[in-house]
């Protein structure tokens, strides 16, 4: 059973950001099941940083479509952005640091960030570019 | 920042500007002098005769509408000579203008002279003859200091102009 | 040519160092010569307008307007006219020291040849512009333009007839051509607008505007010199007068007195040797060949980020051809690419930590990786405290010191804020200084602008909020400032150990 699935109210209405957000899933997914199996700890880390990088570039290309379409609410959007790569980050220090992870919190940290976005500033995205 | 070397630097931008926009001032000519213009465009004869044509072969000419001359294109280069109280001050060959050499010929020259009385002749030479000058002008002028003297000439007008 | 260019350079650095003192770094106008050299351009076409309203085009008329100008009007016109002068002499000073500075710095070679290249034809025309409006006026001054300009140019095997016959004597001169006089004088800056504005087409975002207080400065002080000091005429123009005694703008006109000393079809080959030597100075000696970017795609989502932030315009948005369902992909124009880096930096994939795979971002230069440049940070830093982000261009050579780690970039444009980051939270150092160019005069033209952006979490990509600024350094100096930089390390360890010791 996955952590996250897709789900249509998660689509945006662009294509190529749909597609970000469904290997996003993906690459959370294989995340989980890879930390059920009793991953090591640098996969661990190393898949946080794979998606860290991903999302970053996910959020980049994100932004340029809400600019580009005059999007009136993108302060508040980019901010999120902002607050989850930082968040994401912290996370990533803090496995790196204690030199193992914590299954079940890191699992709801990354169900909550995820979905709670996508549920909001992303459901909100796709009302206004239709 | 330093608000009195800006004002120094600006002043001294202005001062800059101010002063080499109309300063130092260029001596271009001495005021005591005159000065000869010299300056003509005219077509010499051409260098070879055109060849005669018999009547027959004009007629054929005329008849494909082909020109009814056969003549070579260059020209002569047109021989001139500047003298000044009887010393030759100028003596040149202009070639004439144009790829084929079959233009006209342009002398264009300016020198400064000393003011006063002299006389001046300008002789032009544009046919095929080996000595002499087809065109002669003499004259004895009073030269004003700061003033230009031109030499002009058109063949029309029956050549040389003095002013 | 090595030589003239260091002893130029550090001419300019000494001279530079009186302006940065007195305008401070931002304001100075040795950063915006070329936006002044525009600026003045706005100026002398503005008062060309008016000016051109009470001018009458004519042999007699044209000296009694100007006359009338001149004094009649001193207080509108006059003083147009003055500025109109004394802006376009304005115009001379900025864009010399701009050429010599471009040069001197070395922004004009390999793949920079551009701007330089186009700006050869630019000179001319300031020049052919500047020449013909002093011809208008049909002063003495004019008259002696008119003849030499035109014997000058009879020089050439151009024209069948002499045009210096135009100006034999009082007789000779024809309205048409002084009409002649006015469609150049009004055509040419048209036409140098057109060339000015190709000139910039390579640089993105060109700097066409200099900064407020120097606008007004310069504006105000050519104002004063206009009224204090008013731009007169000569004698009028007689042809059948000899000029005697001319006063020059010497800005302008300082080669006419070459042609009484040397030949006019001689001087046309200094001219034009003297322009082809110039032409050729981008290759001459041939410019080290730097690989250009190169982008990734497997690793680029199309975010735009590097094209926004290429201050060359050498990456171009083109619909995807890998077939994933990104609307776009940047490509690298590698004649136009001049490697400095900055697009890597603006890459949000360019991020450090630990990856899957190997660290690849969407773009970046392939002789100084971004994998490379983690290595580096993080091999052998146990004794560095330090880290400093150094640009090639600056003085960086004399940092290295116990504690201190210094890396090089083409430029600073290219250290992706995540590697500050990166570095901070997990100890790589205790502090971070990026050492650039001064600002306003980034080598590679937008570097520290983004710096500084990126750093204060205004310009993507952001520097992450939990980034401690305190142990960020910023550090902008010109060329030659080695000591004041060693002084700006000191303080910043200073600092530093003031923050561990809380």
């Amino acid at each position: 059973m996955s952590l996250i699935t897709w789900k249509d109210e998660f689509s945006v209405g662009v294509a190529a950001v749909d597609l970000e957000h469904r290997e996003l899933i993906e690459l959370i997914n294989g995340l989980e099941a890879g930390m059920r199996e009793c991953a090591t700890q640098t996969m661990v880390v190393e898949t946080l940083g794979e998606i860290y990088a991903r999302i970053s570039a996910h959020f980049a290309l994100e932004e340029k479509i809400m600019r580009k379409a005059r999007y009136d609410s993108f302060a508040t959007h980019k901010h999120d952005h902002e607050r989850l790569l930082d968040e994401l980050l912290d996370v990533i220090d803090s496995v790196d640091a204690a030199g193992r992870y914590d299954r079940a919190g890191l699992s709801r940290d990354l169900d909550r960030w995820f979905s709670d976005h996508f549920r909001t500033h992303d459901a909100q995205l796709h009302q206004k570019l239709g | 920042m330093n608000k009195v070397v800006q004002a120094l630097l600006y002043g001294a931008f202005a001062a800059c500007i101010g002063y080499l926009s109309a300063a130092p001032t260029y001596q271009y000519a001495d005021p005591e002098l005159a000065v000869i213009k010299l300056s003509l465009n005219h077509a010499a004869d051409r260098v070879e005769e055109c060849t005669k044509l018999t009547p027959q072969q004009i007629n054929e000419r005329a008849m494909k509408g082909e020109p009814i001359n056969e003549c070579a294109r260059a020209r002569r280069p047109l021989a001139v000579e500047l003298d000044v109280d009887g010393t030759t001050v100028l003596s040149l060959a202009a070639i004439p203008s144009g790829l084929w050499n079959d233009g006209p010929a342009s002398v264009y020259e300016r020198f400064a002279i000393e003011a006063g009385a002299h006389t001046i002749t300008a002789r032009l030479r544009d046919s095929a003859r080996e000595t002499g000058w087809d065109y002669e002008y003499s004259e004895e002028v009073d030269l004003v200091p700061g003033r230009y003297f031109t030499i002009t000439f058109r063949a029309g007008n029956g050549g040389f102009a003095f002013r | 040519m090595e030589l003239i260019k260091r002893a130029l350079a550090r001419a300019f650095a000494r001279f530079e160092a009186v302006f940065e003192y007195a305008f401070g770094q931002r304001n100075t106008p040795f950063a915006c010569l070329g936006a002044l050299g525009w600026y003045f351009y706005w100026i002398v076409a503005a008062t060309g307008v008016y000016l051109y309203i009470f001018f009458d085009t004519g042999i007699t008329d044209a000296y009694a307007s100007v006359e009338y100008m001149t004094h009649d009007q001193w207080y509108a016109a006059g003083v147009m006219r003055s500025l109109h002068r004394y802006a376009s002499d304005a115009l001379v000073i900025v864009v010399v020291l701009h050429i010599f500075r471009e040069f001197a710095f070395d922004r004009l070679r390999g793949r920079r040849f551009f701007a330089w290249l186009t700006g050869l034809p630019l000179l001319a025309f300031i020049y052919i512009c500047g020449i013909s409006g002093y011809w208008l006026v049909w002063d003495q001054l004019a008259q002696y333009i008119a003849v030499a300009t035109t014997e000058w140019l009879d020089t050439l095997p151009v024209f069948g007839e002499p045009i210096a016959n135009n100006f034999l004597d009082s007789t000779t001169l024809g309205g048409r051509f002084f009409t002649l006089m006015v469609f150049i004088h009004i055509f040419g800056p048209l036409f140098m607008l057109l060339l000015m504005w190709i000139h910039i087409q390579r640089h993105s975002g060109a700097k066409v505007n200099p900064p407020r207080p120097l606008a007004i400065g310069t504006v105000g002080v050519l104002v004063v010199l206009s009224v204090v000091f008013p731009a007169v005429s000569q004698a009028p123009a007689d042809l059948d007068v000899v000029p005697a005694e001319l006063g020059f703008d010497w800005f302008y006109l300082a080669g006419y007195p070459l042609l009484d000393i040397v030949p006019g079809g001689q001087l046309w080959l200094y001219i034009f040797a003297a322009f082809l030597v110039l032409a050729v100075l981008p290759w001459m000696p041939p410019a080290k060949r730097v690989p250009a970017a190169a982008v990734n795609l497997e690793n680029c989502n199309g975010c735009t980020r590097c094209f926004d932030d290429c201050p060359f315009s050498a990456i171009n948005m083109v619909p995807r051809t890998d077939g994933r369902a990104y609307e776009s992909e940047p490509v690298v124009n590698v004649n136009q690419c001049t490697s400095c880096g900055i697009c890597a930096g603006a890459c949000p994939t360019s991020t450090p930590f630990r990856r899957s795979g190997p660290l690849q971002p969407g773009i970046e230069l392939p002789h100084r990786s971004i994998a490379d440049l983690r290595d580096e940070l993080v091999a052998g830093t146990e004794k560095a405290r330090v880290v400093i982000f150094a640009c090639d261009t600056g003085d960086t050579d004399d940092l290295e010191e116990g504690g201190v780690k210094v890396m090089r970039l083409p430029c600073v444009g290219m250290l992706p804020p995540s590697f500050v980051d990166f570095a901070l939270a997990r100890h790589y150092a205790d502090g971070i200084m990026i050492a650039g160019c001064a600002e306003g005069d980034c080598h590679h033209r937008l570097g520290n602008e983004w710096t500084i952006e990126r750093m204060a979490r205004r310009r993507d990509p952001y520097l992450r909020q939990r980034a401690d600024e305190r142990r960020l350094c910023l550090s902008w100096l010109p060329r030659g400032s080695s000591r004041r930089r060693q002084r700006a390390l000191a303080e910043f360890r200073a600092a530093l150990s003031e923050i561990d010791d809380e």
